[in-house]
């Protein structure tokens, strides 16, 4: 070959190679031809509106981002939440971007099976139905609703009575019956009070679970706090009294486990106590002497014989409660536990009446929306007269009773009823769920976060909803449907739902103008206006009240689960209890991943529902963990695998409500057991609410079922983790308490992770020098309380993978920040939660042991990880002694739209690549940049991530270390700081604060 | 046992180069298709993700690693044989130092594919190679990873250049003999050897220096292999006896895996004569010896986690014994320190069945012993919470089947193409055996 001929080849050679090896173009890249006003790429919009996961009605903030709402925040103006949002707030994203979200209506042929049609369609289908179902009072239109805000609640009202029909039946599966029929009993009136929690010293607790479900959860988290966190080296006591240790009872200072639905006697027994105490002088002789006679009975004996507590715990408990100066007592559960349900909740709020005469601690200014539900027992005759005399048109709004009914009540009647010819039903549902599929026509209309609207929680509370995000689907919005097919357009009362709701809003909100109402209300969030204390007085006890307390408390129930304690070996009844779950509330949440992933906060169970039950119980039925029994009742039986816990009573099975559904698409299907399967049809005759404890019997199968526990083990073995001090250390005057200056786990001190903490003696490196800031984060662990939203919030600002049942199995999940549950070794009903995530270690093992420099400590003492350079050899993770790396095993899925949520300021990571907590660096250098606009450094308290944004009760601190003068700094300097085996000298930026406990 | 004559050792030697029969390359075929099962698994790993395998969180090291190891074990033997043992004279390791050398080198080829099947983005292992870029980023040397590159790639190179320079003369001898293409090969192989006497002095001395400079790789790689251990803070692995404790326990496997391999060779090639019961009683006595250390630094571990009274180790070591991982652990304990004491028994260290057993038992608990602790340790480490469990998946199992294949798939390419035992060194032996005699 020539020189020349191979100069021109090796030139056409390289030339080829290099236009071969362009990067594809992207082929559909084009902008906005009309771009939303507010909307500019790249930048963040937030808009305020009410969470409608659960009737409680936090404000939230929608963070928008390129017209998608990405996150969602708690709005800290709304007096309900002041800015912190549970995980069931935090993953209506998911219900949002649900891939089994119905993005078209669809009407049932003649063979059952449904078939898409367009919104027009739907809605000439939908207005034909209602005119021809019109002027029929009964056998015409009817209609089912959740709770809904007032406005929308009228229009439904006005609709429907248009077309001569009776008002919606608000169904609600937590209505609170046997509360509000206490309420009627002692007051006369039924309504649902709010509690001035944060002012009592003294919380006694009938299983009312405040931090999981009960009314309004979040509320109650931070009120709860504020009364039980360390404040100026003082905190109220807490005793929950109930048959399972719930969330809220593991946060007690004393769980008295007692039989189920025998928390009337304990009541009834602290009447008599305070009675006997001299207290009570200001009752009217009427009640006072009716109150004496019907507890006078309740002994300490006989409350103990009754109960199964101990004579010694319940005088620890009276006398406690009658110490103390401002005491609150709550009344039972958002599930009605069984027939003693009205009696313990009469009892609690006449507890209440004796020993604080002025009620100050009840709030009846104003009562929650939840009220407006309908009881079961209504809700139930409801569905028997449809049965009965079916009306034409049955529209459901947002309601499941398919599915929130016991089945031998739902499934068995509602469905059969609605299947009938006669009714033809619409589900206004978004979801396929059990009630939309034995419906006729389903008609998805706008979801919370896309709607003009409003709700508040309680009344007195305008809030205001606004759409946050983009349509996915032309979906029109309920209240627009409804002004067009029920109204006709000279009769319609305003144009569209918007203006509707203007003009009511603006009359509520005080507001003149739209613009007004626009700048002042909408965008708040509503009108939060700090209005003149209502001087409400509290309401006279009703005289009578006492009559209803008679009676023995120790019926059906109460004789089911005393079998175990008595020391036989095996009874045939045990009693039953089906739970309302922080995670999937009455249901709703069960086809939300992050909600299916996050773990139960007390058994640490992800995706399935575990049957849970006392050691004791388990030797009795020869059981070992993961088990699976099955257990029958007269009304069902189910099959599920088996917990063992001391935070139950022997002779009693829990199971958290929630999963187990038929139809309710593919996260939630199959997944876990509906314990309401083994619930009797008939509801509580007193209260009329559902009844949620059975008596059932249980037999072992042969087979096992892995439990997706994410907790290798319950103990922390004595090591240096999770640690408590008691309230007497705390409070002791001689504040130089002992500085440890040793070696070993239980003697090292705290080696802060910046130049002070370089020790030439133990340290091989020199310190790590840092340029301004050095971020550290305090956990408080004295206020945590274990409800898992600030894992939720991680999972929806990380873009953290979920992974599915099997993957868990495996051990792979992904949380960046898990709440870890370690029981006492002596006293295993001693619960502690840590929230562990990476500790940003100035020393940290995971950077050495890196090839290529993975991880990296940056200027500001974050511990990086660096994806693109990672290659997985997974030394990190092997190395790092709190295990808080994660691992991408897969490139983790998220079905179309479900990636419409990822945040785009945070990287999807790919297979092979590890991960974890980075302290959100996005939100660190988001304020960086506003800081270098202004010319400052960082503001103390402007960065927060956001599991600290979420956390309903302030555990989480997080600032720089460097700055004397910042919050976390005074933090670590607090005597009950310390670092997570801080003996390994790995210098861990996150400090812990002992938890502070109290024995009385 | 008479004495071999010098062209008896070469028509033993050079008989095993005739063209193999049909059931030679039936394994061979076999061998292949065991190599493309684990070729397909892994293929199918970098395809879906590195979660086909079993580990997980906490334990994220699993089968990989434990092979790794495991053939880095092997490996040692053969070098300490053939180095090692060279330069203390020691005889009878010259029939089968030909043979534990290649061993050495099929078994690091073996083992060097383990850390870039381990890798969640093997595509990007080139990450670790010292490579000047415009970053100015380098590999972290502080990382017992890169130690371990750096070793691994040191003792690769040395070890096949001291089998290399050893077979010349053998090869030079085999090309005498053969034919056609064959004898191509081996001309060129020889690298122009013809046995003159500058040749003759040059190889003996550069053999000399090789040994000698193979000799500090024998302990130093597998010191690096432990120190990917011993320099963690995971309870159960950050421990100061790992260096020794690991290159003891590399012996021990090789050793063993020397004897599994050579009996079967002496069987099929008629090397009885060569490899004589001796030989292999040789091997067995310094298995005890190994085996001894290996139980001792068993103990050691023990004893300190007791004297340390760190909860942690304790409860680690505790757990080991007889937590979830207990059969494994006393698969080792016994295979690897029990067992090979029955070879102070005479009659059963010259009995080849035993010796076979034995061998394969000490190659099993070997691998158990890796198991243990690269499983064991991060199974159950500081935070109880995070404790978890692992087992193999069918991936991890296909993968362990290709790269068993592999090794033995090229030992029988080895054995059918070239001396198996060093004619040189055997013909060093029966002259120095002559001159002792004289």
């Amino acid at each position: 070959m020539k020189r020349r001929t191979f100069l021109k080849l090796a030139g056409i050679g390289s030339l080829s190679v290099a236009a071969g090896c362009t990067s594809r173009p992207e082929n559909t890249l084009y902008s906005l031809v009309r771009a939303p006003h507010d909307m500019v790429t790249g930048e963040v919009r937030w808009y305020a509106s009410v969470c409608r996961e659960c009737p409680a009605g936090c404000g939230i903030l929608a963070k928008a981002r390129e017209g998608r709402a990405v996150k969602i925040e708690g709005n800290p103006y709304h007096p309900v939440n002041r800015g912190a949002i549970c995980m069931r707030g935090q993953a209506a994203l998911q219900g949002l971007y649900n891939p089994d979200r119905l993005m078209a209506p669809k009407i049932k042929g003649h063979d059952g099976t449904f078939k898409d049609i367009s919104f027009e369609m739907a809605k000439g289908i939908l207005q034909k139905k209602v005119k021809g179902a019109a002027g029929k009072a009964e056998g015409g239109i009817r209609m089912v609703t959740e709770t809904t805000g007032e406005t929308l609640y009228e229009l439904f009202s006005d609709a429907l009575g248009r077309s001569g029909a009776l008002k919606p039946l608000v169904l609600e599966p937590f209505a609170y019956e046997s509360l509000r029929a206490a309420h009627k009993a002692a007051f006369g009136d039924e309504a649902l009070i709010s509690y001035r929690m944060e002012g009592a010293d003294f919380l006694l607790c009938f299983g009312a679970d405040f931090l999981e479900t009960w009314l309004s959860p979040v509320e109650y988290s931070r009120k709860f706090a504020a009364m039980h966190g360390l404040e100026e080296k003082r905190k109220g006591r807490f005793f929950h009294v109930s048959p399972v240790q719930t969330l809220t009872a593991a946060n007690a200072d004393l769980w008295l486990g007692c039989r189920p639905d025998t928390e009337a006697a304990v009541a009834m027994g602290l009447i008599k106590a305070a009675l006997d105490w001299g207290r009570g002088e200001h009752l009217f002789d009427e009640l006072k002497h009716g109150l004496s006679r019907a507890t006078a009975a309740y002994t300490p004996e006989k409350v103990s014989e009754e109960t199964g507590i101990a004579v010694e715990d319940f005088n620890r408990l009276s006398n406690g409660l009658l110490e103390s100066r401002w005491p609150l007592v709550l009344p039972t559960g958002s599930a009605n536990e069984g027939p003693n349900a009205v009696k313990a909740d009469i009892a609690s709020i006449l507890l209440n009446y004796i020993i604080n005469p002025t009620l100050s601690l009840f709030d009846f200014t104003g009562p929650q929306r939840v009220t407006t539900a309908a009881p079961r027992a209504e809700a139930d005759q409801f569905f028997d007269t449809l049965s009965g005399r079916p009306p034409e048109l049955l529209l459901i709004y947002n309601a499941n009773p398919v599915y929130g009914f016991p089945p031998a009540r739902g499934v068995e009647a509602v469905k059969a009823m609605l299947e009938k010819d006669a009714p033809f039903v619409v589900a206004f549902s978004n979801f396929m769920d059990e009630t939309a599929a034995v419906a006729d026509l389903i008609f998805p209309t706008r979801l919370p976060l896309e709607m003009w609207d409003e709700y508040g929680g309680k009344e007195g509370i305008y809030a205001t909803l606004q759409p946050a995000t983009g349509l996915l689907a032309p979906v029109p919005h309920i209240g627009d449907l409804f002004l067009e097919v029920f109204y006709s357009a000279e009769n319609r009362p305003a144009a569209d739902y918007k203006s509707l709701l203007m003009r009511s809003g603006m009359e509520k909100a005080g507001v003149r103008s739209e613009r007004e109402w626009l700048m002042d209300v909408i965008r708040v969030g509503g009108s939060f206006k700090e209005k003149e204390p209502v001087k409400a007085n509290a309401p006279q006890v009703n005289p009578d009240v006492p009559a209803m307390l008679s009676g023995p408390v120790s019926d059906s129930l109460s004789d089911y689960g005393n079998g175990a304690a008595s020391g036989e070996t095996r009874r045939e009844t045990l009693a039953f209890l089906a739970l309302p779950s922080i995670r999937f509330f009455d249901g709703r949440g069960g086809n939300r991943p992050w909600l299916c992933e996050i773990p139960d906060p007390m058994t640490k169970v992800a995706w399935n529902t575990p049957a849970i039950l006392h050691p004791e119980t388990a030797a009795a039925y020869k059981l070992a963990q993961e088990d699976l029994v099955e257990i029958e009742s007269e009304w069902g039986k189910l099959h599920a695998p088996v917990y063992i816990t001391a935070g139950i009573q022997p002779g009693v099975i829990a199971m958290p409500m929630g999963q187990g559904h038929w139809g309710y698409g593919r996260y939630a299907d199959q997944m876990g057991t509906n314990p309401l399967i083994l619930m009797p049809p008939h509801t509580n005759p007193e209260s009329g609410g559902p009844i949620c404890a059975a008596p059932v019997t249980m037999v072992k199968r042969g087979r096992r079922e892995r439990l997706a526990n994410t907790d290798g083990s319950r103990s922390q073995h004595g090591r240096t983790i999770a640690l408590t001090t008691s309230i007497e250390e705390v409070t002791a005057h001689d504040a130089n308490h002992p500085v440890k200056h040793g070696l070993t786990m239980h003697d090292a001190p705290i080696w802060m992770p910046t130049p002070e903490g370089y020790d030439k003696h133990k340290d091989f490196y020199p310190a790590h020098e840092h340029d301004g800031y050095r971020w550290a984060m305090t956990v408080d662990l004295d206020r945590c309380i274990g409800c898992g939203a600030c894992a939720a919030a991680c999972y929806a600002e990380n873009n953290v993978g979920t992974v599915g049942i099997e993957r868990m199995l495996e051990g792979r999940e992904m949380s960046w920040l898990a709440i870890q549950r370690y029981m006492d070794d002596d006293h295993p009903e001693r619960v502690i939660f840590l929230p562990m995530l990476c500790q940003h270690c100035d020393n940290a093992p995971c950077e050495s042991v890196c090839p290529v420099y993975a991880p990296h400590h940056s200027k500001e003492g974050l511990n990086n990880q660096i994806y693109n350079r990672c290659i997985g050899t997974r030394f990190c993770s092997q190395n790092c002694p709190y295990k808080v790396r994660r691992f991408n095993w897969f490139s983790w899925q998220w079905p179309e739209p479900l990636n419409l949520q990822l945040n785009p300021d945070v990287t999807v990571r790919g297979k092979g690549v590890m991960e974890k907590c980075s302290f959100c660096i996005q939100r660190i250098k988001g304020a960086h940049g506003i800081a270098k606009n202004e010319n400052r450094k960082i503001r103390d308290g402007e960065v927060v991530p956001a599991c600290m944004q979420t956390c309903p009760t302030g555990v989480f601190t997080f600032g720089n270390l460097l700055d004397e003068k910042s919050r976390v700094r005074k933090m670590v300097e607090d005597q009950r700081a310390y670092q997570i085996l801080s003996y390994l000298n790995t210098k861990p930026a996150v400090f812990y604060l002992k938890k502070v406990t109290q024995h009385i | 046992m008479s004495r071999l004559s010098y062209a008896e050792i070469d028509r033993t030697v050079l008989d095993t180069l005739t063209p193999p029969r049909r059931a030679y390359w039936l394994t061979v075929a076999v061998l292949f298709c065991g190599i493309l099962i684990g070729a397909t698994c892994w293929g199918y790993q970098i395809l879906v993700g590195i979660g086909v395998g079993g580990q997980n969180h906490p334990v994220a090291w699993g089968t990989y690693l434990i092979n790794f190891v495991f053939w880095v074990g092997i490996a040692h033997s053969g070098t300490l044989i053939s180095a090692i043992l060279y330069l203390f004279r020691a005889g009878w390791r010259n029939p089968i130092a030909r043979a534990a050398e290649t061993m050495t080198v099929f078994a690091v080829c073996t083992a060097g594919l383990f850390p870039l099947i381990h890798l969640g983005r093997v595509w990007l292992v080139y990450y670790m190679l010292p490579y000047p870029n415009q970053r100015n980023l380098w590999p972290n040397f502080q990382s017992p990873l890169v130690f371990d590159l750096i070793a691994i790639s040191t003792y690769l190179t040395v070890s096949s250049l001291f089998w290399y320079t050893g077979l010349i003369p053998d090869i030079a001898r085999a090309r005498d003999n053969a034919t056609g293409t064959r004898k191509k090969i081996y001309k060129i192989l020889s690298l122009g050897w013809t046995g003159e006497l500058e040749q003759w002095r040059h190889y003996s001395r550069g053999y000399l220096f090789f040994a000698a400079l193979a000799t500090p790789l024998v302990i130093s790689v597998h010191s690096v292999v432990s120190w990917d251990f011993a320099l963690s803070v995971v309870p159960g692995w950050h421990s100061t006896i790992f260096a020794p404790y690991f290159v003891a326990g590399a012996i021990h496997s090789g050793l063993a895996m020397v004897i599994t391999l050579m009996i079967p060779l002496r069987a099929i090639f008629n090397y009885k004569r060569i490899i004589t019961d001796d030989v292999l009683e040789n091997v067995a006595k310094t298995i005890i010896f190994t085996g001894l250390i290996v139980g001792f630094a068993y103990a050691t571990e023990y004893f300190i986690a007791w004297y340390s009274h760190n909860p942690v180790e304790i409860e680690s070591f505790r757990w080991r014994a007889l937590g979830d991982y207990t059969v494994e652990f006393w698969i080792m304990v016994i295979c690897n320190t029990l067992i090979p004491l029955l070879f102070f028994i005479k009659k059963i260290r010259r009995s080849v069945p035993w010796l076979f057993g034995i061998s394969i038992l000490v190659n099993v608990g070997m691998w158990f012993e890796r198991f243990v602790i690269i499983a064991g340790g991060p199974a159950h480490g500081f935070i109880p919470h995070s404790w978890g469990l692992y087992s193999p998946s069918m991936v991890e199992f296909g993968i362990m089947l290709g790269t068993f294949s592999l090794f033995f798939f090229l030992f029988f390419l080895f054995v059918k193409h070239l001396p198996s035992v060093s004619m040189t060194e055997m013909k060093e032996l029966v002259h120095e055996g002559e001159n002792s005699h004289d």
